[in-house]
């Protein structure tokens, strides 16, 4: 079977997302290439990148990009989700970087960035850039178990894999069980409940990224930036 | 815990009454004082009246904020188009004095470690259904900061206890090597749900509430009988779907119940 790569926060660094394709062509048998959100950011300008994900050139690997908090920051900013109006962003940024977000994204790419799909769900694998709960839920290996296990209840799917907190890791539910009474007008139900064996990954951010091989399920942490040290 | 009136002041004045022959000092409702429903204003002012501190229900939340759920609230599209007339003829009759309580209302109330909802700590619409998946219903209490949850909703009265549980996580980072075993021990949790005052769909025709005792942590739920022909019989003269009346009279959902129950709306 054909390997994936996850991808997430190219924040409109060109350059970075064309080390990833090289380092892609490197690695055998990678044949699908998910875009896990913040293809923008308050980057000089991200045009060029979403031109190239947009009309890839003949040796990329074909993306497949799903939109993150960045896009869904600047998406409201210009009232594509009726009446939120980026609260989240206003909280953590100031107005300088509002308007470098604004000013970063030509208006051309605007429908095609509101047409993208909060997550896609491949074999028994959620991909999203924060989870099933929501765009900006940011998840680690040091989250609660019990969030991770609720978000993973909440697609219905062994494997949940995550970019909103830019770290890379498996964390794996390996074990463990819960009991529930009921007490209600049928009477009383008691039922254990075993903790199913599923796990959330990090695909990590900007030039950390993440390969995964569905047929083994094995997962391999790659990092450009280690590359680029290394020469 | 009073719950889920609906704008059936028989049931509650009767629910009230029971409640006071009792001598309990703490009345909470869990929101939706209106819907389904012939008697809105008469029920909200009831409720103000008596000053019970109340959440806001999902029916309460779209008379003022205008219907803004997707269909996902309603378990079929006939059940959706009768859930738009009620709503309609609701939002036409209450008084604007009544719409400004409404919104007035807390998502949230809380005495300590018990908190006090309507759908779920997300969402007014949201169902915490009692075979709901155990882990996912121990996080909305969890994240909550709460030991025992009341909602209500579902009109179903139930009390859950969820405990002696327990999650043991592996977990992989930068190396492909795999760090040892953790175990994360679950606290016991409690989700409490009154079933509802003015529309009960318990297999019953009677009122529920639930009773808390704050020393012993015992609940209790209580059933009420009270003139339902009357109640039925103010729906058809107000011209409001005649099922609501027929479900009324029989205590149970007239529709299928919806597909994803746990679905949260997102607009």
């Amino acid at each position: 079977m054909e390997r994936w790569a996850l991808v997430s926060g190219l924040r409109g660094d060109l350059d970075l997302y064309e080390q990833i394709q090289a380092d892609l062509q490197k690695q055998r048998g990678t044949a699908h290439l998910f875009v896990l959100g913040d293809m923008i950011g308050p980057h000089p300008n991200c045009d060029a990148l979403l031109k190239r994900l947009r009309q890839p050139k003949r040796r990329d690997l074909q993306p497949h990009c799903i939109y993150g908090w960045q896009e869904e920051q600047l998406l409201s900013l210009h009232g594509y989700r009726g009446e939120a109006k980026a609260e989240e962003l206003h909280r953590q940024s100031d107005e300088s970087e509002v308007r470098r977000l604004l000013q970063a994204v030509g208006t051309e790419h605007l429908n095609w960035l509101a047409s993208l799909q909060f997550g896609l769900i491949e074999l028994d694998c959620g991909l999203i850039h924060g989870s099933s709960a929501d765009v900006g839920d940011e998840l680690d290996e040091t989250t609660s178990p019990l969030i991770l296990l609720d978000r993973l209840t909440r697609l219905e799917v062994n494997r949940l894999f995550t970019a909103r907190s830019g770290r890379q890791f498996r964390l794996q539910l390996t074990g463990g069980q819960i009991r529930s009474k009921v007490r209600d007008h049928a009477g009383e139900q008691l039922n254990d409940q075993p903790v199913p064996r599923r796990s959330v990954i990090g695909v990590g951010s900007s030039g950390n990224y993440t390969l995964y091989d569905p047929a083994s399920d094995h997962i391999e942490f790659r990092s450009v930036h280690d590359q680029l040290r290394a020469r | 815990m009073i719950s889920c009136l609906h704008a059936n002041l028989a049931a509650c004045e009767a629910v009230l009454s029971d409640i006071d022959q009792q001598g309990i000092d703490t009345i909470t409702c869990l929101g939706d004082l209106v819907g389904y429903g012939p008697q809105p204003n008469e029920v909200i002012e009831l409720v103000r009246e008596r000053s019970i501190p109340t959440c806001q229900g999902c029916w309460d939340e779209d008379i003022i904020d205008g219907l803004n759920a997707c269909e996902c609230s309603y378990p079929s599209q006939l059940a959706e188009r009768r859930g738009h007339r009620a709503h309609h003829w609701a939002a036409e009759r209450i008084t604007e004095n009544n719409k400004a309580f409404l919104a007035s209302l807390p998502m949230t109330l809380r005495r300590d470690r018990l908190l006090f909802v309507h759908g779920s700590p997300n969402s007014q619409h949201e169902y915490l259904l009692p075979d709901m998946n155990a882990f996912a219903a121990l996080e909305r209490v969890e994240t909550a900061g709460a030991d025992t949850l009341f909602c209500g909703h579902t009109h179903q009265p139930y009390v859950r206890e969820l405990s002696d549980g327990a999650i043991r996580v592996s977990v992989q980072k930068d190396g492909n090597h795999s760090d040892s075993e953790q175990e994360m021990i679950l606290p016991m949790r409690r989700i409490v749900n009154a079933g509802s005052v003015g529309e009960p769909r318990h297999g019953s025709t009677k009122a529920t509430y639930v009773v808390h005792d704050d020393d012993s942590g015992e609940v209790r739920v209580h059933e009420v009988e009270y003139d339902v022909a009357t109640t039925c019989q103010a729906i058809v003269e107000a011209g409001l779907p005649e099922v609501f009346a027929w479900r009324l009279s029989h205590g149970f959902e007239y529709a299928e119940r919806a597909e994803d129950a746990s679905h949260v709306c997102e607009r």
